[in-house]
């Protein structure tokens, strides 16, 4: 783990395309399945996903390799998503505001549902906050420890834990069914 | 204080912490056990959620990221162009001051001039470049002033 991150290290410091190309291929799922729990939009997601990696390109000199590159890859998409939303002053929808969640279109979320717990969960995740959203997505689906979650998030470590256990009690309806 | 310490064992059922205390407590308390299969089942199920990028938006990626990494490399090679010149301007100013002062100091020596006085000179004529250079600069600035006014 520690030769893989400073052989990145090496390659980002030199901004060698064929290791950014591999990198590219390496992560493009995991980081496409945070960025799409983290903004909720699919559109959004992608196009993050591409300042992302332009951003690690352009960075990739400041990645010192004794850092975990998945928890720095995740920042980097983080702070991009922060900037955008800043930049944008888009007014945050209310996960929990039917009204709002009846007139969005389909996600590309929904789209992907497939097995029925899944769909049910999906269906959950969608009206938890970002907040919930992307500590819930980072644990599960990455697989990220709390104190890697801690380092994306820039959230103190009782902080995420708190927002695992609240996260996953706001999902509990959704899992029986009841949330439907 | 008994809402706490269902809190505290679901807290650390979430975060998947295991202690003998949490294995106690959750012989005893239904409730905490249902939310212990719940979480399971929740994070089994967020495991199973199939998002994927498509070809054509990592093919995308890929080669906006080469694009950039190209435009990176000019800017660097024209960055240590504007060094290289930076380099040999400092050079060529040093040899040039150097000699200047030793031309006034011969020179002010030759007509029996004060100290002083030649190195005065040497001063107006080492800041002469910047001073005409800024005063051409400032009129010129001007002078566009004036045409975007009209």
């Amino acid at each position: 783990m520690a030769d893989e991150s400073a052989e990145i290290a090496q390659g980002l410091r030199r901004r060698d395309p064929d290791l950014l190309d591999r990198l590219i291929e390496q992560y493009q799922h995991r980081l496409l399945r945070y960025l799409v729990h983290l903004t909720g939009r699919r559109e959004l997601a992608e196009d993050l996903f591409q300042e992302t990696w332009v951003r690690v390109l352009e960075r990739g000199r400041q990645y010192d390799g004794r850092r975990d590159f998945t928890a720095w890859l995740f920042t980097i998409a983080r702070n991009l998503f922060i900037d955008q939303q800043r930049r944008r002053q888009v007014p945050s929808e209310d996960p929990a505001d039917p009204d709002t969640a009846a007139a969005r279109q389909p996600s590309a979320l929904e789209l992907a549902m497939q097995h029925e717990q899944s769909e049910r969960i999906l269906a959950g995740m969608e009206r938890l906050s970002a907040e919930y959203r992307e500590a819930l997505s980072l644990r599960f689906q990455e697989g990220m420890s709390l104190e890697e979650i801690a380092g994306v998030t820039g959230a103190p470590l009782g902080t995420v834990k708190s927002r695992i256990y609240r996260g996953l009690s706001a999902l509990e309806p959704w899992l029986k069914g009841a949330g439907l | 204080m008994n809402g706490d310490v269902h809190e505290r064992a679901r807290t650390l059922i979430a975060c998947g912490e295991e202690s003998p205390w949490l294995a106690e407590h959750l012989e005893s308390c239904a409730a905490c056990r249902e939310f212990d299969g719940g979480a399971e089942r929740t994070a089994r199920a967020l495991r199973a959620i199939p998002i994927t990028a498509g070809w054509s938006l990592v093919f995308a990626t890929q080669m906006r990221v080469r694009q950039r990494a190209l435009e990176l490399q000019a800017q660097q090679e024209r960055l240590w162009a504007i060094w290289i010149c930076c380099a040999a301007v400092t050079l060529i100013a040093g040899f040039t001051a150097a000699a200047l002062w030793s031309g006034l100091a011969w020179m002010g020596e030759r007509i029996s001039l004060a100290a002083p006085v030649w190195q005065m000179s040497f001063v107006v004529f080492s800041l002469l470049p910047t001073i005409v250079t800024a005063i051409l600069l400032l009129a010129r600035g001007t002078h566009l002033a004036d045409n975007e006014e009209v």
